[in-house]
């Protein structure tokens, strides 16, 4: 019995229609095409009367196959699936085919468009004729979550999750949760110290029931689907019994040795060898730094030991392993900041009294190495001028090029903070300033007011070279004044370097382990920018946090709750459908030659040691189709993507060269040459 | 003995001989043979691609095309002779249709651009194919507590050839402590002496110089020690100029760092061309042989 | 087929500029924060790019700002946008000499001229002619600090006298007529 094929060509208002003449299409595909028993133009088949179409002529015209040309099946498939459900015809009797942006988007020739349009159509229509009914299957959810990495990003999303009553497993890499944010003094634009707005729930996710935080820990493997991870997570030694230690702090008051704290405080103050990263750490258990502690280096002291009031210290500790189950993974492990070492033409590291913006951070902060106050590297000395330059490192195609979206609120909250605590004069040397949520051209308006100066113009360098006697033992910012069209020459005493926000340095790395894409810069890839920020293209895995890309706190807050809400669902829902678009082994033709395991790009070809063969995690298995093309024994066949159906979506693709029944046409067919 | 073509360029002959005399005997010291190329022409200095671009890569492309016959890599010891050189040799070599048209031209002269060599500026011998280590080795008159500015100038580092650092590089320092010298650090060891501005606009290109040696006598440098003719001339004979114009008076030595290496192996002054400075190199007299 | 915009004239002499076209400017001033010769110029590098793409040609041939670039190369190195800034200046330089507009007085474009004819007459180049345009259009203090500096080389040696030529100069001559042919006029 032949198949009745329903065709249907959207005209997108005038995406499509304005370049593919939809009407000849339409006539052209119910004409030409064998076995269309439908063919129809609309005006947006995605609207509830455009499915209602497809709705109608399965149950009245007996339809059993349906061909929709529109845009992406990325964006639509489901839409047109779920017509096609609700007529009664199984969801993967469907297929697309794009001639939004494969044609009307990418041709400006309407005829060669249109020609263009029927060849697809031609191919779907043979393809979907050879398509099986598919049913997604269907696996249960496991309802505890992964959270890696402990900002405000990740504290966020743990509490959410929490509250709401679900197990999580919050894993940080440093010792204590907290971030960059715990390293910050005041918050854009509304100047609340940052501090008091974040260790409230940092010592929140500490006491919670719900959260178990493992901190000085790193995820070590993970493997199975969503709804069904395995985690191996890494407790490095801390050398402090958690169980027994009070936090008292006993053993940092009595270690002897002090050493330059390069990660919480930037190398602007220091610590000891046994040590929490700040007062407030969560957890409070300290940490022995086995690369400086005298013990590890000599074999003597244990001063922290012979001190410590509960017995926790212990030198023997070994890194442990726990293995750990979780249904989904939220990615929020942040940002680094950029290396302004790599422009040194600001000077960094060789004019003493140049900043980064973190290090000023740390210099603001009462709990900091200064107490708060605004001082030149000497420790003592206020400065009578700042100088702020923005866009280190950020849209800058020697280095990065994207903006890094912070830097303009935050130079304006150091301006202000600069003018309140010390009364210099401050600069700020802007290419555009940037200040675009709420409250924050407010700010801007606000620092305008308090008398920040304002040069529009990127530093081309900071020098300690005077020409003239004003400039002698001053820090000089050579700049153009572009709204003047001069160039200046600005002493200060300080200049603040605005770094950029870049990945993580491992950030590919972990993307690979997770199984999730980067952008070209590091940043973990959204499953779509817009419409569907904190998920990415693998199932289970969410992002949230400037790991997505670089962002402020209310962004970043926004993202960890957004990316705890998706996860809540499928934990509510409690099974997850799997698509069924997988490929599947033939085992008794595999050869055990493991050639489709490293090409597999979501891992998800295993190797069967006992059998010798390999074998396809269909709930991992995106239907792509590498290893049935790349099976040498042909022994992969794809649901979906059978070698029948994209050949026959080949022959239709060339219609016009092809005849009906796979020979050439005779127009094509070469000369015969005589014997 | 490792050999290359040798291209002195027009400034050596005469008015940078000193540089010429001091570049041929530091070589011969560290076991570097060079070859002069025999009828070498001026590369065109910034006029030509003033004027016409297509000339000016004729130009240069004849020197390669000489040091593609002897089979060497070409060294030039000016800045801008090796940078119009370096560009030309990479332009050629990345767009054949460029090539063919500049080979009509070269026929004329029995000549033929087929890409087979590099061009490299003299310090680039010293620093990557001579080494420090081995330079260290033939020292036998360390210049110890000469405070030397190293003046790299513009066209040695930039425009960028690849990924070398052009904001702040070292081989110029490294190659002044190889030899036994202090070179101190300054800030405006990359910025321009001005060029050929000193002709076409004097105003700016005095004021360049000024800055550069301000910085230099404010970093207390005894000697400046340049790898370029053009820098060597504005900053050394200037001087006087620049006293008159801003009520200075500067009195540096302004040397090639080929003087040193050679003052540093025990080479004769006269040898290496000291002695016809405009400004007396005193500090050097103390390390003479 | 439309005439080219002046923008797009100057767009296609930087034939051999690495880098972005001069659209890509954001006109963030870096190459005129960096330039050594900017206050001396009527407009800094970034506003002859802004001039350039705006099409404002007269005010750019009458500028003297690309006359005064010494090549020093370093807003190149720097441009955030990756424009090859430096290489625009000589195009400018060799569309002015072209088309014979420049502002009045600048020195630089006879100064490139002369240089250049000196090299094809001899295929070398020779300070004392180099510094003839020079000598004729520059003040009487100038002229006396120069004489005093070309006398004090002469004395150490370091002055040319007679003009160096190449030896193969009838090769050489006919080797630039093949590119330009009215080159060999000169």
């Amino acid at each position: 019995m032949s198949e009745k094929v329903g065709v249907y060509i959207c005209h997108c208002g005038s995406n499509i229609a304005g370049v593919v003449d939809v009407e000849e299409v339409a006539k052209w595909a119910g004409e030409n095409l064998d076995n269309v028993a439908v063919s129809r133009d609309y005006k947006f088949m995605c609207s509830s009367l455009g499915q209602e179409l497809i709705e109608d002529d399965i149950k009245n015209e007996g339809l059993t196959r349906v061909v929709v040309a529109a845009c992406s099946p990325h964006l639509h498939e489901k839409t047109f699936r779920r017509a096609c459900s609700n007529g009664g015809l199984n969801p993967y009797l469907c297929q697309m085919t794009s001639i939004r942006e494969q044609v009307s988007w990418v041709i400006e020739d309407k005829e060669a468009a249109t020609e263009k349009a029927k060849a697809m159509i031609s191919g779907a229509v043979r393809r979907v004729q050879l398509h099986e009914e598919l049913q997604p299957t269907e696996v249960p959810v496991n309802p505890h979550t992964l959270i890696v990495g402990g900002g405000i990003a990740g504290i966020q999303a743990a509490l959410e999750l929490a509250d709401a009553g679900y197990p999580v497993y919050l894993v940080e890499r440093e010792p204590s949760i907290g971030g960059h944010m715990a390293q910050f003094d005041k918050t854009f634009p509304t100047l609340d110290c940052a501090a008091c707005i974040l260790t409230p729930k940092m010592s929140d996710v500490g006491n919670h029931p719900n959260i178990t935080l493992m901190t000085y820990s790193e995820v070590e493997d993970i493997s199975g689907f969503v709804g069904n991870f395995d985690v191996r997570i890494k407790k490095k030694a801390r050398y402090v019994d958690e169980d027994t230690c009070t936090g008292c702090g006993i053993c940092i008051e009595k270690c002897p040795k002090k050493i330059v704290d390069d990660v919480f405080e930037v190398g602007m103050g220091l610590r000891k060898a046994i040590y929490r990263p700040f007062p407030q750490a969560v957890p409070n258990f300290p940490v022995i730094d086995t690369e400086n502690c005298t013990y590890f280096e000599r074999g003597k002291c244990k001063a922290c030991e012979i001190f410590c009031p509960t017995e926790a210290i212990d030198f023997e500790q070994q890194d442990t392993y726990v293995d750990v189950k979780a249904g989904n993974v939220i990615l929020a492990t942040g940002y680094d900041l950029f290396d302004v070492k790599r422009m040194p033409q600001y000077g960094h590291g060789r004019l003493a009294n140049v900043f980064t913006s973190l290090e000023f951070e740390r210099m603001c902060n009462a709990s900091g190495p200064t107490e708060g106050k605004i001082v030149l590297r000497d420790g003592v000395t206020q400065p009578e001028s700042v100088a702020i330059v923005h866009c280190v490192g950020s849209r800058d195609e020697n280095y990065n090029t994207y903006c890094s979206s912070i830097c303009c609120m935050g130079a304006l909250k150091f301006g202000h903070l600069v003018m309140e605590k010390t009364g210099a004069e401050v600069y700020s040397c802007y290419i555009d300033m940037r200040t675009y949520h709420k409250g924050y051209e407010e700010f801007y308006n606000r620092l305008l007011e308090e008398g920040m100066h304002f040069i529009r113009g990127k530093v081309a360098e900071v020098t300690d070279a005077a020409r003239i006697e004003e400039e002698e033992g001053k820090l000089i910012v050579q700049v153009e004044d572009t709204l003047l069209g001069i160039q200046r020459r600005v002493p200060v005493d300080m200049v603040i370097l605005m770094a950029a926000l870049e990945p993580r340095a491992d950030a590919r790395e972990v993307g690979l382990q997770f199984g999730i894409a980067c952008s070209m810069e590091g940043w973990f890839t959204e499953r779509h920018p817009k419409l569907d920020p904190v998920a990415t293209m693998t199932d289970g895995i969410f992002i949230a946090g400037a790991a997505q890309g670089p962002k402020d706190i209310p962004a970043t807050v926004a993202q960890g709750a957004a990316a705890a809400a998706r996860v809540q669902g499928m934990v509510t829902i409690g099974t997850v459908k799997i698509e069924p678009v997988v490929a599947t082994i033939n085992e008794e033709k595999c050869s055990g030659c493991r050639i489709c395991n490293t090409l597999c790009p979501f891992n998800a070809i295993e190797f069967k040691e006992e059998e010798q063969v390999s074998f396809i995690n269909t709930a991992l298995c995106k239907g792509c189709g590498t290893c049935v093309a790349a099976c040498p024994a042909q022994a992969i066949s794809g649901a979906h993507y059978s070698n029948g159906q994209i050949l026959a979506e080949l022959e239709g693709l060339l219609y016009d060269v092809v005849a009906s029944n796979g020979s050439h046409a005779a127009q094509a067919e070469p000369e015969a040459v005589p014997a | 003995m490792k050999k290359y073509a040798y291209f002195p360029g027009c400034s050596l002959e005469k008015i940078a001989l000193s540089y010429n005399q001091s570049t041929i005997e530091s070589t011969q010291k560290v076991g570097i043979e060079l070859e002069e190329l025999e009828d070498w022409n001026c590369c065109g200095a910034t006029a030509y691609f003033h004027v016409d671009e297509l000339l000016a890569y004729t130009l240069c492309a004849r020197n390669i095309a000489m040091a593609e016959k002897l089979n060497l890599d070409l060294v030039a010891p000016c800045s801008a002779c090796f940078k119009n050189t370096y560009f030309t040799n990479k332009a050629l070599k990345g767009d054949p249709d460029l090539a063919d048209n500049i080979n009509v031209a070269l026929a004329e002269d029995d000549l033929h651009f087929s890409g087979s060599i590099e061009v490299r500026h003299l310090m680039e011998v010293f620093v990557e194919d001579v080494g420090f280590d081995q330079l260290k080795e033939s020292v036998t008159h360390p210049l110890e507590g000469l405070r030397v500015a190293p003046y790299y100038g513009c066209q040695i580092v930039r425009p960028q050839k690849d990924h070398e650092n052009v904001e702040e590089p070292q081989f110029f320092e490294g190659l002044m402590s190889a030899i036994g010298a202090d070179p101190i650090p300054y800030a405006l060891k990359m910025r321009c002496c001005g060029g050929s501005l000193l002709i076409s606009s004097r105003e700016a290109a005095l004021n360049m110089i000024y800055n550069l040696l301000k910085n230099a006598v404010d970093s207390e440098a005894q000697v400046i020690a340049t790898a370029c003719p053009m820098c060597q001339i504005n900053l050394e004979c200037y001087q006087p100029q620049v006293n008159q114009e801003y009520g200075t008076n500067f009195h540096v030595p302004v040397v090639y760092f080929t003087q040193l290496i050679g003052l540093s192996m025990g080479l004769p002054m006269k040898a290496i061309g000291l002695g016809s400075e405009l400004i007396a190199a005193t500090p050097l007299a103390q390390y003479a042989t | 087929m439309a005439r080219p915009s002046f923008s797009q004239e100057v767009g296609n002499l930087l034939y051999a500029a690495k880098g972005n076209p001069l659209n890509a400017c954001i006109q963030c001033g870096t190459c005129s924060g960096t330039c050594p010769a900017a206050e001396f110029m009527d407009y800094t590098p970034r506003r002859l790019i802004g001039l350039i793409l705006a099409n404002k040609k007269e005010e750019v041939l009458a500028s003297n700002t690309f006359w005064y670039c010494a090549s020093c190369f370093y807003c190149t190195v720097r441009c955030p946008s990756d424009i090859d800034i430096a290489e625009t200046m000589y195009a400018l330089k060799r569309y002015s000499i072209w088309k014979h507009v420049h502002q009045e007085g600048l020195l630089g474009p006879t100064f490139s001229e002369t240089f250049v004819k000196t090299i094809l007459r001899s295929g070398r180049s020779f300070e004392p002619v180099m510094a003839t345009s020079y000598l004729f259009s520059s003040g009487l203090k100038e002229w006396i600090q120069e004489a005093a500096m070309a006398t004090g080389l002469m004395l150490k040696g370091r002055m040319p006298v007679l003009p160096p030529r190449i030896k193969r100069l009838d090769n050489f001559k006919r080797m630039i007529e093949k590119v330009i042919p009215l080159a060999g006029a000169s």
